[in-house]
């Protein structure tokens, strides 16, 4: 099965890689097979609570460090060796911080919109295939059950902002629903190209559709066609602004809106929130991978002996490492640019990158010879011009009219 | 010369209305006028003339001349001249035509008049309370000679709330502070929005007087005050300390040695330094650009730590007192000065490349919070705003003072009046202080560094001030007095102009620019207010009303 290492090893790697698979087959087969499915299920349900919220833990200190290097400074170094112990404290201080709730609010609202957040979050994973035969639940609709989960998000962030009766956090409510409504467009329909030539919905059949190898050895991921790098960035900006990280954090927007519909939340039910935003951005991240990046696959035939998983959080650590990134880079976008970008540069340009995704499945029967390359170049081109000209118009001085004042009389 | 034309204007409108005329000097005029011309004078003035605006001075003179004193100070920036148009307004009959109507940019120093003074403006446009507290019963006015400075009034009314206007129709009010993030000091903006979109806006501030004018006048002494002076500003104090010693220098013909001057005018392009610094950082910060404002801050302390040596703060200098500096600069300190000036000049130029050539902060930066020139002439807008819609006014070189006829330097202006234009005016300005810096340096030779001053300070004497600030035209006004301490003392930050302009800057602009906006004209609520925030930590959750806390600060007062 795997290319360049003897049979004997062959098997050990393979071991290795359904490692946890067989750990739970055999867990499951010592209990009586009336419960065998349900305890399968709470087992999976587990394991992703437990896995995903270590990485958050981690990911929460490795932003801090990180920004704090690209701005210059150390970041947390006080708890533990080198900060180590830093979301421990986190954890504590959350924990034991007052729950507060304005008089005004509404209560029920109010206590529920936290719990909206995470729990769809943490459902989206059940699609998701962590490794080799790893998902925990093979849905022939999952891409759907994915968005259909995702836009709960929405929903949460617009009961939070509406239930503090607070305008802070109206706004920011506000500005949440109309800044993901607009991002949920371009991110589903950066992901129709896959759909089309995967021609399944299940994204354990897409993975497998970036089986195989190109020239005996580069794996054949979505991402190494035209249409499909083009997929990955339109999908990657979308994200960034479905799941509200820099720059495109506006609904918070400390400096603006003070922290959004976050306003009136403290102690547990703001971690939750805080927990949601990057379970948010760590399952976008896997959705990323899984359509374009080949999920769970290697990128070059000779490294296949690295267990798939090891893959997978591979692949998520640099997404992760590419959100940091972004926000110790970029300054925060206002409102209308936002919709700008939205609506009037990303929307046309998924729109073609269909069409060029089609034009990339019409044209595979060429065979003269270039035809590569001129696949690559017409499918190219139809992305590619669009980007620079629409980029262009969106960058364009807007014009400002006169401006008139009456002084007070 | 200037001032000889603008006299026979005058006498050719005015006739017997006008009184008298002082020019001690070639760039001052004191134009004294009866009360009922006083409009008109500051109409011509404003409007013919062209002049700029700079403040009103309300003076209890009762105790020496049996009347009000009004003075409206006046800048002919192009003809480098400082004026004032004074008159005296009887004991029984505290009123004065207003000129706002004529000078838009008189409001608020008219309301304050009133308030504080008890002159009242007559045909005011908007004669709401500006500065006193909104419970503070009418009738007592603390800048009166029979009040004292410790005066508690009678009948405080808690309960009394401010009368904000009616919000257009359609809009929602979203109450901007007295809290807020990116505040740093309390100032309430009530913001009548559509949408995002904001229509109009009310200020409501100086929650935080600290009554500085007043404790001067009646127990401070000449040199105490440059220390009160400058903590006025959080940030640039030592221009308030500079500017009230030289305008008793004035008042008294008084001139600092010729090192002194140079001291000052090093400590405070010291001050612009840190103060621009900090701006930049403040300002990418509100765009959501936390990197740029923690690299800011880094290439910043340096300009710290060098005037800590030289001073012994990081602020409040503690620079001048009447006629000369504190401080001396050894050759150490010298050398030390120029190494940090040679680092920083480097660090910020590979910043100004990286944010000039940045289009995400363009984007943000760029047509919002406009003020063009003919807002700026109306509100006689200063400093960086000025500047940036392409108005050249710069005190440094309009009106010099301390060293600065000695030394050259560029006055950075830029087209467009936006907060884009702001940015590029404040960050090109720093190389040119750096630029001073060096020229002082090079220029400055050994010799005392204060006068010998042995007579009491002449009585009733007038100085005038302008002091380019990091935020624009800081401007003092003296009157000398007995006791070793001035009649009258009147300070004018330059937020106190700037933040005029704002409610005109927000119109019809997002409410997301609501905070650039006023970031950008690097406000400073302290100066404006002069008062001072007093952190009362506790380490119980007591909640403290109202009342406790006045008790609280009134027990502390006597």
């Amino acid at each position: 099965m795997i290319a360049g290492v003897p049979p004997s090893a062959a098997t050990m790697f393979e071991a290795l890689d359904q490692l946890f698979v067989s750990l739970k087959h055999w867990l499951v087969g010592q209990l009586p097979p009336a419960w065998q499915s349900w305890v399968s299920l709470a087992i999976s349900a587990a394991a992703i609570l437990g896995v995903f919220m270590t990485l958050f833990a981690l990911t929460v200190l490795i932003e801090r460090k990180g920004l704090g290097r690209i701005q210059n400074r150390y970041g947390p170094n006080r708890v533990g060796p080198w900060g180590l112990l830093q979301p421990i404290a986190d954890l504590i201080k959350m924990l034991t911080k007052e729950d507060l709730v304005p008089s005004g609010a509404d209560r029920v609202v109010h206590f529920v919109a936290p719990v909206v957040m995470v729990v769809p979050v943490l459902m989206a994973y059940a699609v998701i295939p962590i490794g080799r035969n790893m998902a925990a639940v093979d849905f022939n609709a999952g891409l759907l059950f994915f968005f259909a989960v995702g836009a709960c998000i929405e929903l949460a962030v617009f009961m939070a902002g509406w239930s503090s009766r607070n305008k802070y956090s109206l706004l920011g409510g506000m500005r949440a629903i109309a800044q993901m409504i607009s991002y949920e467009l371009p991110l589903i329909l950066s992901t129709l190209p896959v759909v089309m030539l995967a021609g399944s919905l299940s994204l354990v059949d897409i993975t497998d559709a970036q089986a195989g190898h190109s020239g005996g050895w580069l794996a054949r991921w979505h991402v190494f066609t035209p249409w499909g790098l083009a997929g990955l960035l339109l999908f990657t900006v979308a994200a960034t602004a479905e799941s509200n990280r820099a720059p495109f954090d506006l609904p918070e927007g400390e400096s603006e809106i003070i922290a959004g519909h976050l306003v009136e939340y403290s102690g547990i039910k703001y971690a939750l929130f805080f927990i949601g935003e990057y379970l948010g951005m760590f399952a976008v991240s896997a959705l990323g991978i899984t359509l374009f990046l080949g999920g769970w696959r290697a990128p070059v035939i000779w490294l296949e002996w690295v267990p798939s998983y090891m893959w997978f959080f591979l692949k998520l650590g640099g997404f992760v490492a590419l959100f940091i990134w972004l926000r110790g880079t970029l300054p925060r976008l206002r409102a209308d640019h936002l919709m700008n970008l939205a609506w009037k540069f990303l929307l046309p340009l998924v729109l073609l990158n269909a069409v060029s995704a089609a034009l990339w499945h019409y044209t595979a029967p060429w065979t003269f010879v270039g035809a590569g390359l001129a696949r690559w170049l017409l499918c190219g081109s139809l992305v590619g011009v669009p980007y620079v000209l629409l980029g262009r118009r969106l960058f364009a001085g807007q014009h400002i009219g006169p401006r008139t004042y009456r002084m007070a009389a | 010369m200037v001032a000889r034309d603008l006299l026979n204007r005058l006498k050719e409108m005015l006739g017997p209305a006008l009184l008298r005329v002082d020019t001690p000097a070639d760039d001052r005029i004191f134009i004294h006028v009866e009360r009922d011309a006083i409009r008109a004078v500051c109409r011509h003035v404003f409007r013919d003339l062209g002049a700029r605006y700079v403040i009103s001075i309300g003076a209890d003179d009762r105790p020496f001349s049996g009347q009000y004193l009004v003075a409206h100070d006046f800048a002919f920036d192009a003809a480098h001249l400082l004026g004032s148009v004074v008159t005296h307004v009887p004991e029984g009959d505290p009123r004065l035509d207003s000129i706002t109507p004529d000078v838009p940019a008189a409001n608020w120093a008219e309301r304050e008049l009133r308030d504080l003074v008890g002159i009242e403006p007559v045909g005011h446009v908007e004669p709401k309370r500006l500065i006193l507290p909104d419970g503070w019963p009418e009738g007592a006015h603390p800048l009166r000679k029979d009040v004292a400075w410790n005066f508690v009034p009678e009948g405080y009314d808690p309960e009394r709330a401010f009368k904000f206007g009616e919000p257009p129709p359609g809009c929602t009010v979203v109450p901007f502070g007295p809290f807020h993030p990116t505040l740093d000091e309390p100032a309430h903006f009530r913001l009548y929005v559509e949408g995002e979109v904001v229509r109009g806006c009310e200020y409501r501030g100086f929650m935080v007087h600290r009554g500085i004018e007043k404790l001067a006048e009646s127990v401070l002494s000449y040199n105490d005050i440059p220390m009160a002076a400058e903590r006025i500003c959080g940030i640039c104090g030592c221009v308030h300390n500079v500017a009230y010693a030289q305008a008793v220098e004035e008042a008294a013909v008084l001139r600092a040695p010729p090192r002194a001057e140079y001291i000052r005018t090093i400590m405070l392009e010291i001050e612009r330094l840190h103060s621009h610094l900090l701006w930049v950082g403040l300002a990418c910060h509100i765009l959501g650009f936390d990197t740029l404002f923690m690299q800011s801050f880094r290439i910043r302390e340096p300009v710290m730590w060098i005037a800590e040596k030289i001073s012994g703060n990081r602020k409040t200098y503690a620079l001048c007192l009447i006629g000369g500096v504190r401080w001396d600069l050894t050759l150490e300190l010298i050398a030390e000065l120029r190494r940090v000036l040679d680092t920083l000049e480097a660090e910020w130029r590979a910043v100004i490349k990286a944010v000039l050539g940045d289009k995400n902060v363009q984007q943000r930066a760029r047509g919002v919070g406009v003020a063009d020139r003919s807002l700026v002439q109306e509100l006689s807008l200063i400093g960086p705003v000025a500047r940036a819609a392409g108005v050249p006014l710069d005190c440094r070189r309009d009106h010099p003072y301390a060293a600065y006829d000695r030394v050259e330097f560029e006055v950075v202006t830029h087209e467009g009046g936006d907060v884009w234009a702001r940015i590029v005016v404040r960050m090109k300005e720093v190389l040119q202080s750096i630029e001073i810096i060096r020229q002082c340096l090079d220029k400055m030779e050994p010799g005392p560094i204060q006068l010998a001053i042995t007579d009491e300070l002449p009585v009733g004497r007038y100085g005038l001030s302008s002091v380019e600030a990091p935020r624009g035209e800081s401007h003092h006004f003296v009157i000398t007095g007995e006791n070793h301490r001035p009649r009258r003392w009147r300070v004018r930050a330059p937020t106190y102009q700037n933040l005029q302009a704002v409610p005109a800057m927000i119109k019809d602009q997002q409410l997301a620019d609501m905070t650039i906006t006023l970031g950008s004209i690097d406000p400073c609520f302290s100066c404006t207010d002069r008062f001072e925030i007093v952190d009362l930590a506790t380490s119980t959750t007591r909640v403290w009303s109202a009342e406790e806390l006045a008790r609280l600060a009134r027990a502390g007062r006597r």
